[in-house]
Formats: C-alpha cells, sequence, structure tokens
C-alpha cells in the first residue's frame, strides 16, 4: 500500500465530551466512559460496535479498564502511542490502519485527565532528591532549576525572539484570537471571560517572556472521537468527516528523553511539525493554500506561532507578524482554535483540537467558519509530533 | 542553595555518567565519536552517525556564548527560589553542545554574551556555575550563590 493508501479511507463518526473544569469530582476513568459513552451515541451506534480502543501513553486509563467500564463485549484490537501530547493524530492514524488492515471495525480514541486536580504536568519534573538516568537526561537540566514544559518552552520563545525579532505582542495575539472563540464556546473553561491585548500584557510573567496567558488552561476532563471506515459512515448519521490523511514525524537530530532535551537539537525554533506538514500535504495532495481553518496544539502561544511557519501559513520567522495580522481571527485567512484552544478551551492533550476539527467539517461549531471544507488538526510538540487533514464529505 | 532539597544529578547512569565524573574533576566533557568526532549530547554509547562504537569523552573549555534564556518568577521546585534565570549555554570548543545553567534573580542579558563556568560542591557532589564571563565571584556580589 502506497503513502496515500489510507487517503479518504477513514472517517470519524462520532465525537464526545465531558465537561472541562479546574475540579471534575470524578476519577479519570468516569471521565473517559462519559466521553466514549457520548461519543459513541453521537456516532448512532452501541458500545456492542466498538471492537478497537486507541489510548495515549500518558493517560492513566487502560484500554482494559475502559473495556470493562463500557462493558464491551467484542474488544478485538487496541494500541497505544505516544509521546504525551504529541499522540492525538497519531491515534487516529492508528485507528484507520486497524480498520484498513481488518484488524477493528469501530475504534474508540480517547483522552482522560484531571489535569489541575490529579498530575498537574505545570508542576513539572523533578521532586526527588536524585535527577536524571535510566534515559530520562533529567540530570542536565532539573538541578539548574529547569523541570517544567513553561520553562523549556520560554527557552524556545525567547529564541525565537533573538532569531526573528518576535514580539510580546505578537504572541498575545494567540491568545487574544483564542479567548475570543473560547469565549461564544459554552463548554470553555474560559467562556464569557474577556481578554483584551492590554490585558494579556498586564498579566504576570511567570517564565519570561512568556507571561500567565500564554499558558494554557490545566484542566479535568475526556474527550472520545469513533473511528471508522469512510464506507461505513456512509451509513451513519452524522455528517461525512473524512480523514484526508494523517502523518507523524520526528526531526534530524530528534533527541532522546521526554522534552528537556529538545533544547540540544540544531534549531529550537523548527519544530517536527514542519516534517510532518511535508509529509501530510504529500499525502493529502493539498497545501496551505486549500485549508479553510486550523486546530494548533496550544499548550503555549510560542507553540501555535512556530506552527503557523511550520504549517507553511507564512515564511519561516514571520510567524508574530502573521499572528498579528488578524489572519488567525474569525474573518482572517486562517481562523485558528475555534473552540479556544488548550490556551482558553481545556487542556485535553490534543484531543479536544480534534472534536473541534470534526465539528467544524460537520459546521456545527460555536465559532463556525462559513462554508468550511478543509480542517487541519495538529498534534503536540516538541518530541515528535502528528497531524491531519480533515474534510466535509459527500454521501 | 537549599541544601538537603537540591535535586542532585544522577553521576552514575551507563550513559551520561562520564560527563558527571568529569565535573567532579572540575572538568567539562562531552561524549563525542572517536571515528567520526560526531557531537553526541545527550550521550549515547552508539554514534547514529558512522555506525560506530568508540566513544570518548572530549574535555573542553568552560567556555560558551548565550544561546537562550528564560527568567523564572513562578517558583515551581523548593530548591530554587524565584525569581531566577535559567541559562542555555553554547560550548566554544564544540557548539554542536548546549548545556544549562542557573543564575540568581532576573539580570540583564544578551543573546551571544560570553559564559564561563566554575564549579561548586553540594555535599559529596558538584555541578557547573555558569557566570557571564566577567561576572564577579558570587560572594562578592552577595549573592546566594545558587548554582
Amino acid at each position: 500500500m502506497s503513502a496515500t493508501g489510507h487517503r479518504n479511507a477513514g472517517a470519524i463518526v462520532g465525537i464526545g465530551a465531558t465537561d472541562f473544569s479546574r475540579c471534575s469530582g470524578r476519577s479519570e476513568l468516569t471521565l473517559a466512559v462519559e466521553a466514549s459513552l457520548a461519543a459513541i451515541a453521537d456516532a448512532g451506534l452501541s458500545v456492542r460496535d466498538i471492537d478497537g480502543i486507541v489510548k495515549c501513553d500518558m493517560d492513566f486509563v487502560a484500554h482494559n479498564d475502559l473495556a470493562h467500564a463500557l462493558g464491551l463485549p467484542g474488544l478485538s484490537y487496541w494500541g497505544e502511542t505516544g509521546t504525551g501530547g504529541g499522540a492525538p493524530c497519531g491515534m487516529v492514524g492508528q485507528a484507520i490502519g486497524a480498520v484498513l488492515s481488518g484488524q477493528a471495525s469501530n475504534v474508540l480514541v480517547f483522552r482522560s485527565l484531571n489535569g489541575r486536580t490529579g498530575a498537574r504536568y505545570g508542576q513539572g519534573d523533578g521532586q526527588g532528591a536524585e535527577q536524571g538516568g535510566n534515559g530520562t537526561y533529567n540530570e542536565f537540566f532539573v538541578p539548574f532549576g529547569l523541570s517544567t514544559p513553561g520553562q523549556m518552552w520560554s527557552l524556545m520563545a525567547r529564541r525565537h525572539m533573538i532569531e526573528f525579532g518576535t514580539t510580546q505582542e505578537q504572541l498575545g495575539a494567540i491568545a487574544v484570537a483564542c479567548r475570543r472563540r473560547a469565549n461564544v464556546n459554552p463548554s470553555a473553561q474560559m467562556h464569557g471571560r474577556e481578554m483584551t491585548l492590554d490585558d494579556y500584557l498586564a498579566s504576570p510573567p511567570i517564565t519570561a517572556p512568556l507571561r500567565l496567558f500564554d499558558y494554557c488552561v490545566e484542566t479535568d476532563g475526556a474527550c472520545a472521537i469513533v473511528v471508522t471506515s469512510t464506507e461505513r459512515a456512509r451509513d451513519l448519521p452524522q455528517p461525512l468527516c473524512v480523514v484526508r490523511a494523517v502523518a507523524q514525524g520526528v526531526q534530524c537530530g530528534m533527541q532522546p528523553g521526554v522534552a528537556f532535551p529538545t533544547l540540544m537539537r540544531d534549531s529550537i525554533t523548527t519544530m517536527p511539525s514542519a516534517v510532518v506538514a511535508r509529509r501530510l500535504y504529500e499525502r493529502a495532495g493539498l497545501g496551505p493554500e486549500d485549508i479553510d481553518v486550523a486546530q494548533f496544539y496550544d499548550c503555549f502561544t510560542i507553540t501555535a506561532l512556530v506552527q503557523l511557519e511550520d504549517y507553511g501559513f507564512c515564511e519561516k520567522g514571520e510567524g508574530g507578524p502573521f499572528a498579528a495580522s488578524g489572519a488567525i481571527e474569525l474573518d482572517g485567512s486562517l481562523p485558528i482554535n475555534t473552540a479556544g484552544g488548550h490556551l482558553s478551551e481545556g487542556y485535553i492533550h490534543g484531543l479536544n483540537h480534534i472534536v473541534e476539527g470534526v465539528r467544524q467539517v460537520r459546521h456545527v461549531s460555536t465559532s463556525q467558519v462559513a462554508g468550511a471544507e478543509v480542517c487541519l488538526v495538529t498534534s503536540g510538540l516538541p518530541i515528535a509530533s502528528s497531524a491531519m487533514i480533515l474534510t466535509r464529505g459527500t454521501r | 542553595m537549599t541544601g538537603a532539597q537540591f535535586p542532585l544529578p544522577v553521576i552514575d547512569d551507563i550513559d551520561t555518567g562520564g560527563h558527571w565524573q568529569a565535573v567532579l574533576r572540575r572538568e567539562i566533557a562531552i561524549r563525542v565519536c572517536a571515528g567520526c568526532g560526531e557531537v553526541l549530547h545527550m550521550p549515547t554509547a552508539y554514534c547514529h552517525a558512522c555506525g560506530g562504537w568508540n566513544t570518548k569523552w572530549q574535555v573542553v573549555a568552560p567556555r560558551g556564548i548565550l544561546y537562550s534564556w528564560t527568567t523564572v518568577y513562578r517558583q515551581i521546585h523548593p530548591a530554587f527560589p524565584a525569581p531566577y534565570t535559567v541559562v542555555l549555554v553554547e560550548l566554544t570548543d564544540l557548539p554542536a553542545a548546549r548545556l544549562v545553567g542557573h543564575l540568581p534573580g532576573e539580570p540583564d542579558l544578551v543573546a551571544g554574551l560570553e559564559m564561563t563556568a566554575t564549579f561548586m560542591d553540594i555535599g559529596d557532589m558538584r555541578v557547573p556555575v555558569w557566570r557571564p564571563a566577567g561576572w564577579p565571584p558570587d560572594a562578592e556580589r552577595g549573592q546566594a550563590g545558587q548554582p
């Protein structure tokens, strides 16, 4: 099968989510069950139809936990991919692979985390008396006070400013755009909580140059989707959301470990997203000019900014001016993160970006891009990344 | 430095320990391929460039230039009172390798600034201390001298 053998062959037929909050009051397993039941019902299926599960490597809910809790009678395929937030689009790719190879018919893809009341990723590594070893490489970072993702991304943001003159206001344009989309999304943590660029600039520095509103909102919640073949999707009730293509990728000199070693790459301003982008566009037979709306993984503003460049919407180094030009607003050439993204809807580790991408091609988003036919969805960086292109299909 | 809480580096990892053994000798050493010279940082036993297994720990001058930095205002780790500044230093002798350092406070910095390393003992352990070249010793600046 060629690299384009999966083009248009898989579809997302169901989407589901819990509420997004700072305190769910439920276990991660309960959240996963709620989101999964919602996705299965949305697809017009029953739990008896689900025979595959794909999870994220960092999810505490194992496939058998979820299968048992849902009462799946016929689980015949399960898989797991990572790393962390880089996984979600790759998880969809894995699900499509299972469907096309006959190992499963309807695959549940989920992410569940009590990201605020449980393990808070913002607290980082390094609570132990000794750091590093066993392939973590933390010994080169934590003893110097570098222990959180935000600190790492701040080093990347500063370097982007050094190399390209990127400004705080340009980062702020991304935070403000995401906030505006969240303001009209009743499910978003920042629903109704308006923020101007002045509000952004007045927010406290956390890890300069990044400020409070450059950071995403740690969230308790879960999302789930159902993946099946496009052929089968034609018989299901929802508007057809076809996966045009999916791709995963790493970059040369990728570096080992979880995240901090990526600071040792030749460049810390170009990400694996650039590799994923080339592969994805080739597999899709499309280019950036074909994208109507995009859901960019945005654990931080700078994360989204580098992807504007890596996915070819502007030249390298022009992400800041592009973001500040209005292009990423709802009436711009490339509306982004139309549910509010991680920055303002909630941090469900990239799965909520997929759910919103499906809403856009179904034409049911709370910030609907008129006539959207093609949506780019990306997953996390900087370790290894993935992305996909969703299109509105015809029956 | 806040003593017992300090997150000391593991120094006997089979892949990375050579770096810390050098630090104990007051040297900065980076793992490189003995065959082709590829810089293997983060340290690995196998050279992905030439396929060789023969590597060495190359001692380099404790000098570099400032590649990037972040000033941390929100304290996370109890051993590192905020504000402090994390620096990323590109080594002069091996520009393909960078090391991380810690500066107290929120100093004015500029990319490309020359940096030098000294060493500080923490109990039986020792860590490099990166500072802008020409800074007076920490004791004379009245700083706590955190690594």
